[in-house]
């Protein structure tokens, strides 16, 4: 026999200089990662470099905006985020609140802000279940979408739609008076949130803390840098909320305190979420007692849409989200379309500066945790 | 009125001694400057030193009447609490800007990235311009006021001859 013809254990498998290295890919089927991708290279079980891969959500907002008068975008801008529809309504109709000068009656002011912290309230719950998820805790997820139904029901009974309501925190105020009986209902849902809430506590066992405790961790200035705003910012130590440091509508009326962890790991933002969700019930209490009669709209008539112009100016609104810092800029020439609207999402900047950055150096089993940890929304990066 | 805006006019006021620029406060926290685009990069290191840290976003508006780009950088300072807009105008033919990324890094990046692909400006110093959201994007930059999204829907997706879609010629 020929002992060239031998095969060798080299010819089967050449050792070559890669290594260990290959690609992975995180997204972009929805499983659990949103409509969004990260290509991550990967050394072993370790992340060398992420390289996030947006734009399957593309939807062109800013350019629809252009061809459309302000009640019809106040229903686009429900679209923004499928998560927080109401909170970008609000940011929608505060830019157009301020360029046409409309004094929003104070019964609308405080319903808007009612609605504004419902939904971040289901927002921190659909927040919390997505993290549950990511660190293989299926009860979490499970109770949290069971008790946000509760609060899509309080938002069927008051807008019309459970998850988009159709625009309707609009240009001038919001579209109809809270119907019969909602305050008594608002206040029970805020009891079963206030149950879910106990859940929460008692599930922080070793599972959740150990699965999250020092994963991710973004320092101070890192944050500052990327741009990271909101719950992401606030779990790094830095002590900013839009509501208290550029307040709109009642805020500055309001008694609410804001949360600050200094760890900036994935447990200090699960923290600082439990925190905000109690605050947000407290803030909802608060208005509830003090919510006074009146008009919810002005004007109350709606003009056909065709003798309504926007008068020429330049606005830029700024909100805090349930995932940080939401802002319109809105340019018009005096037309009845707005010349330009710039939409600015907490999530362009977590889902590609902060998200790239956190990755790089993480485990495997760790990325979706770090991913879910900062509360992220594919929707409204990419617009 | 005027006592209440105290630190919004201090901000254009420290502004204003080294730049020649135009500069209104529109209301509370709210202050507007406006300079050519040859002091941009200089204006903007001057007020990251002053505190404006935080980048909160970037927006490009088309005047093709004009020819122009106008370019808005809105900052944000955590510790003044006041917003600041800086506007800049560009040559619409010729779109290019110093970038911003040397004095906000990764934030400015990404910003400047969005507006590459959608107005189509040069960016002079980000390295990274690679397409963000638009997959396989061949038309013109989408954003600008000139791009007719109907017609080019029309001739890229749209068979004249299916009996189904010649609605769409009308």
């Amino acid at each position: 026999m020929n002992a060239n013809r031998l095969t060798t254990i080299e010819q089967i498998a050449p050792i070559t200089e890669e290594g260990t290295d290959y690609d992975f890919y995180f997204g972009p089927a929805h499983s659990g990662s949103g409509n969004f991708g990260v290509k991550l290279k990967i050394d072993g079980e370790k992340v060398v470099s992420a390289r996030a891969d947006p734009g399957y959500l593309h939807r062109g907002f800013e350019k629809l905006m252009e061809y459309r008068v302000p009640m019809q975008n106040a229903v686009l801008s429900d679209r923004v985020c499928v998560l927080e529809a109401l909170n970008w309504n609000l940011v929608h109709a505060e830019a157009v609140d301020e360029l046409t000068g409309v004094e929003v009656p104070q019964r609308a002011r405080y319903i808007r802000v009612l609605m504004a912290e419902l939904s971040r309230l289901q927002s921190h719950l659909i927040w919390y279940g997505a993290m549950s998820l990511g660190i293989g805790f299926d009860t979490g997820f499970k109770i949290a979408f069971g008790y946000r139904d509760y609060i899509l029901d309080l938002f069927e009974l008051i807008t019309g739609g459970r998850v988009y309501p159709a625009g309707y925190i609009c240009p001038g105020g919001v579209r109809r008076d809270l119907p019969d009986g909602s305050e008594d209902k608002i206040k029970r849902v805020l009891a079963q949130t206030e149950d879910v809430m106990q859940k929460m506590k008692d599930f922080d066992n070793a599972v959740f803390s150990s699965r999250t405790r020092g994963v991710g961790i973004l320092r101070t200035e890192d944050a500052i840098r990327l741009g990271a705003t909101g719950p992401v910012l606030r779990a790094c130590g830095v002590e900013a909320d839009v509501r208290r440091d550029d307040p709109y509508e009642i805020y500055n009326e309001l008694d609410f305190s804001i949360p600050v962890r200094e760890e900036g790991d994935a447990y200090a933002r699960y923290l600082v979420m439990g925190k905000e969700m109690e605050e947000s019930i407290g803030i909802i209490k608060q208005v509830l007692e003090r919510i006074p009669e009146g008009k919810v709209r002005e004007p109350q008539k709606i003009t056909p849409p065709s003798r309504v112009k926007i008068p020429e100016g330049e606005v830029y609104v700024r909100n805090e989200l349930a995932r940080g810092e939401g802002c319109a800029y809105m340019r018009s020439v005096g037309g009845r379309e707005p010349y330009r609207v710039k939409l600015r999402g907490p999530d362009l900047l977590h889902m590609i500066p902060v998200l790239e950055h956190l990755l790089k150096g993480a485990q495997i089993a760790d990325i979706p945790t770090i991913y879910w940890s900062l509360n992220i929304c594919p929707a409204d990066m990419d617009r | 009125m005027a006592e209440i805006l105290l630190k919004e006019v201090k901000v254009i006021e420290e502004i204003s001694a080294k730049f020649k620029i135009d500069g209104k406060v529109q209301r509370e926290r709210r202050v507007w400057v406006t300079i050519d685009k040859d002091n941009l990069i200089a204006l903007c290191n001057f007020v990251k030193e002053l505190g404006f840290e935080h980048l909160s976003a970037i927006s490009v508006t088309d005047w093709p009447q004009e020819g122009r780009f106008e370019l808005t950088y809105h900052l944000w300072s955590y510790s003044e609490k006041i917003l600041l807009t800086i506007k800049t105008k560009i040559d619409r033919a010729n779109p290019i800007v110093d970038s911003v990324v040397p004095v906000w890094q990764e934030n400015a990046q990404i910003h400047e990235r969005e507006f590459h692909e959608l107005f189509g400006v040069e960016f002079e110093g980000n390295e990274d311009l690679a397409p963000l959201f638009l997959e396989d994007w061949d038309g013109p930059p989408p954003f600008r006021k000139d791009f007719d999204w109907r017609e080019y829907t029309r001739q890229k997706y749209y068979n004249k001859e299916n009996e189904r879609e010649q609605a769409y010629y009308d």
